[in-house]
């Protein structure tokens, strides 16, 4: 089981041996080596990428389909939604049950989901199951028979999952709020909401499938226990006359930062915490300086020491947790800060948190912060790439925003190489000034609406409401 | 699984016999695992991987919720937190700030059992970290302004989990129903009057008790050799003396002698139906044939009860079930999500039927295979990672005091039979032997009320 071949060397110099409480700054880690992997296109446009590793018996599979949600028509919002829910509600010889029965019996696995940029599909399972793994896939993208009676089924519990979730726990709401308030019209803002998913008919779904689905928008990357000669034969078999997609490929204009102030205040009456994103726009995945960005957003609040969690939990218990988070796109997503504090230090927590991000714009990082980042960067790189699905996925990412191996093997030196003068040139490029900040609060309106004021324009919606943004 | 199952039973018992003749077969996996008791008592249990350059060590403290009693409900959850905060070597704070520094992360759980500290790090670090939880297990410091301070953390992890979680609330409910004596009824996160006014006097005695090296096991998976991490425990791990045992949980939970429900009115969208049957420790026997019959009513779209109550009647969103893993006889639960507008007692009805229908006429052969095979490769799922080695020999070193019957696991599965599976359903699923909570939205449960 060699699957990342890592020149041990360097990494032996400092086996156990002493415990001082830091390893030599000078430590240099080994770049991760990508294991050796065949990537061809076919004549269609697939663009197909085999990793042979024999570590358990199984093969994970990634595909990404351009398109996504972009590709959902205005005020349609979650037509790609359904579509990636109903092509695995029967397909080819099979019915919805049939092929549960079909994916299930083996212990398989298989999802489909709409992002934004794209429809992704995962799936692994056993190797000895690969051809019906090969023909599951197949008849989902190219065969899919789109029953009416499980569309109505479909799209009546995407609406109610939006529900259930707005009674689940808020962390896992507010991204959706800050996203569709902070984009507004732009593409990225779009969001699958009860209302837009009310509009949609089984004859959308169907165009939507007709026109995006097609070998020339696929990258799909096969990594698992499998001799990739014959099986590249076995996919070019399956996939090779698959068709183009015969409507216009979507694309997002590019996203610009907002100026000014606004707030987006979701009343929730019983809730006794509130829950908030404050942010702007940031990178896109190809950004020049990302491994910059990286740095800096580890720092600030990607880890448990952060500045940001170290002053909202550590310091003042005011939060379980304080976090920041980049969301990197083919256009620049958001850069955001992230956490949560009981309503009644609602205001108490957002200052703390404005004032630790003009901290991190005025100081940047001190030498020390930096090379705790760097380590524990390097060190953390690893096993994001331990998988057969992590490795899947990350070849499909690759191909998908034009980047290649290098993107992955000159990280850690990258990293490693970072000075504080470029990490705080692209502080200032990143996070956004105090005056050019969106906000989002969730929590109860009554105890918290003249403390959101001090913070900008209030724009005030319920929890309620069929949609995320006014 | 059939397949995998076999080939592990062959390697097994093939490789001495055949293996001097001809090329040597691959070895078993978890051949490779080597163990270790210290003098102290703390088990070491090492399984060398070396894919990646980074270690797993994961330390098991045999303490949990179920160790707790009015007044200190949450401790252990609390303890966990603590653990973090300061000890005599690393100060407060720098247990995490040396460990990020050197490449590592951490995390921790705690439920009603066990107590969990997980470590992530370069191999590089691996001498650090052995530092690090020395430290911590000999001489944790308790100092009062941090207990405060964390006070406020973990009330506000509790807001998300339970106070601000429809799901997470009406687990808390159904679970102290459940349970009239056994400390089970005790919620993991405590009572919110406890969180507030535990004292640092209760942390003290706990850790004495609980946070002895004899009552704790250290796994290690990773860039290792077993010969140089048992050494390095040698050095760090075995001069911290051990603790007289804690004292064993004496009470157990009597028969239900009829079924509990609980209801819980809540602002909503969406009603929630949750129910909990008494069922076995850990190591029940029954439990190989009742995991396959969760499996068989709720695991995947071609599930039973998914398919009646989310594709066929489409009265719910989603369903599972659930066996908890403990040391003392627990709970199987089922949880759904009802469709809005919908009444929890059509949902309850074809629950009903369900079971009925298990317990009188069984499973078929293909549900069976279905079954193992989805098994076999959840077998294999958990073996990608470091971790998810890490994880599971604890598991089953903790709960069964044998991590090797983790390779057993897919033998004991194909095992099972038909008979056996309705025969646990039988024992398991009866209306007496469960509590049945709902969560109704609060604008239905007050037109209720006025009807």
């Amino acid at each position: 089981m060699n699957r990342m071949k890592v020149a041990l060397a360097a990494l032996l110099l400092f086996a156990a041996g002493h415990a001082s409480a830091e390893t030599p700054v000078t430590a240099k880690l080994a770049d991760v080596k990508l294991p050796r992997y065949e990537q061809v296109r076919l004549p269609n446009g697939l663009t197909l990428l085999l990793m042979e590793r024999h570590d358990v018996p199984l093969i994970a599979f990634h595909g990404r389909l351009r398109g996504g949600a972009l590709a959902d028509p205005q005020g349609k919002e979650g037509v790609g939604a359904i579509a990636a829910e109903l092509i695995q509600k029967g397909s080819g010889k099979r019915n919805a049950q049939q092929f549960a029965e079909a994916v299930d019996s083996v212990g398989g696995q298989l999802s489909v989901s709409a992002g934004r940029e794209a429809t992704t599909i995962s799936a692994e399972f056993m190797a000895k199951d690969r051809g019906l793994m090969l023909e599951l896939l197949s008849d989902i993208l190219r065969r899919p028979s789109l029953p009416k009676e499980e569309f109505e089924k479909v799209s009546q519990r995407e609406i109610e999952s939006i529900r259930a979730a707005k009674d689940g726990d808020p962390r896992n709401l507010v991204p959706r709020y800050f996203n569709a308030f902070l984009f507004a019209s732009h593409p990225y803002g779009r969001a699958a909401s009860e209302s837009s998913l009310g509009t949609i008919a089984h004859e959308d779904v169907a165009n939507y499938v007709r026109d995006q689905f097609g070998a020339d928008r696929a990258i799909f990357a096969f990594v698992g226990a499998f001799d990739a000669k014959s099986f590249a034969a076995e996919v070019r078999k399956t996939f090779g006359d698959w068709k183009k997609a015969s409507g216009a490929l979507a694309a997002a204009g590019d996203t610009k930062p907002a100026t000014g102030r606004r707030v987006l205040l979701v009343d929730k009456p019983d809730a006794t915490q509130t829950y908030f994103s404050i942010g702007n726009v940031g990178m896109a995945r190809t950004d020049s300086d990302r491994v910059l960005a990286d740095v800096a957003n580890i720092a600030f609040g990607g880890r448990f020491t952060s500045m940001l969690n170290t002053e909202l939990r550590i310091k003042s218990g005011l939060s379980y947790g304080a976090s920041s988070s980049l969301v990197r796109e083919t256009k620049p997503g958001t850069v955001s800060i992230n956490s949560y504090t009981k309503t009644e230090t609602t205001g108490k927590a957002l200052d703390l948190a404005l004032e630790v991000l003009g901290r991190l714009r005025s100081d940047g990082l001190d030498a020390t912060t930096l090379a705790s980042v760097q380590r524990y960067a390097v060190g953390q790189f690893p096993p994001t790439l331990e998988t057969g699905g992590q490795l899947a996925a990350r070849l499909t990412e690759l191909s998908f925003y034009g980047l290649d191996r290098s993107d992955v093997e000159t990280y850690a030196s990258k990293i490693q190489s970072a000075e504080r003068e470029g990490v705080q040139r692209v502080i200032n490029r990143l996070y956004p000034a105090e005056e050019n900040l969106t906000f989002v609060l969730v929590g109860n309106a009554a105890e918290i609406r003249e403390v959101a004021k001090k913070y900008g324009e209030v724009t005030e919606i319920k929890i309620t409401d069929p949609r995320f943004a006014p | 699984m059939k397949k995998a199952a076999t080939l592990l039973t062959l390697c097994l018992i093939a490789m001495p016999l055949f293996g001097q003749k001809k090329a040597p077969a691959p070895p078993a996996i978890g051949s490779d695992v080597a163990s270790k008791t210290l003098k102290n008592g703390m088990k070491v249990i090492v399984w060398p991987d070396h894919d990646i350059p980074n270690v797993a060590m994961f330390v098991w403290y045999r303490v949990g919720s179920r160790n707790e009693y009015a007044g200190i409900t949450g401790l252990s959850h609390f303890f966990e937190h603590m653990m973090f905060n300061g000890a005599k070597k690393y100060g407060a704070g720098e247990f995490d700030g040396v460990m990020e520094a050197n490449g590592g992360r951490n995390n921790a759980y705690t439920n009603q059992n066990v107590t969990v500290y997980q470590n992530w790090f370069p191999r590089t670090a691996l001498e650090l970290i052995f530092d690090l939880e020395a430290d911590r297990m000999q001489h944790l410091a308790f100092d009062e302004k941090v207990i405060e301070s964390e006070r406020g953390v973990v009330y506000s992890e509790r807001r998300s989990g339970v106070d601000n979680n429809n799901n997470g609330l009406l687990y808390e409910q159904v679970q102290a129903a459940a349970f009239l004596a056994h400390p089970y009824h005790i919620p993991v996160i405590g009572w919110p009057s406890d969180i507030e006014s535990w004292k640092h006097e209760d942390l003290v005695r706990f850790f004495k008790t609980y946070y002895a090296p004899n009552n704790a096991t250290m796994i290690v998976v990773g860039d290792v050799t077993p010969a140089e991490v048992f050494k390095l425990a040698e050095t760090w791990i075995e001069p911290i003396p051990a603790q007289p045992p804690p004292d064993p949980i004496r009470t157990k939970e009597p028969e239900q002698l009829g079924e509990r429900r609980v209801v819980v009115e809540k602002d909503a969208q969406v009603p929630l139906i949750q129910m909990a049957y008494h069922s076995g420790a850990a190591t029940d026997p029954d439990n190989d044939a009742l995991d396959l019959l969760l499996t068989i009513l709720s695991r995947g779209e071609s599930s039973r009860l998914y398919r009646r109550l989310v594709a066929e009647e489409r009265v719910a969103l989603d369903v599972s079930m659930f066996r908890a893993t403990a040391f003392d006889p627990s709970l199987t639960w089922l949880t759904a999500t009802v469709l809005a507008g919908i009444d929890p007692a059509r949902v309850e009805k074809i629950i009903d039927e369900e079971m009925a229908k298990v317990i009188s006429d069984g499973v078929t052969e293909a549900e069976l295979q279905k079954a193992t095979n989805i098994a076999a490769a959840n077998f294999w799922r958990s073996m990608r990672t470091i971790s998810g080695k890490a994880q599971s020999l604890g598991n089953y070193e903790t709960f069964y005091g044998d991590y090797s019957r983790l390779f057993d696991q897919p033998a004991l599965y194909d095992a099972v039979t038909r008979e056996e599976i309705q025969k646990v359903a039988a024992k398991i699923f009866r209306k007496t032997n469960r509590t049945v909570g709902t969560l109704v939205p609060k604008q239905v449960a007050a037109a209720q009320e006025t009807n």
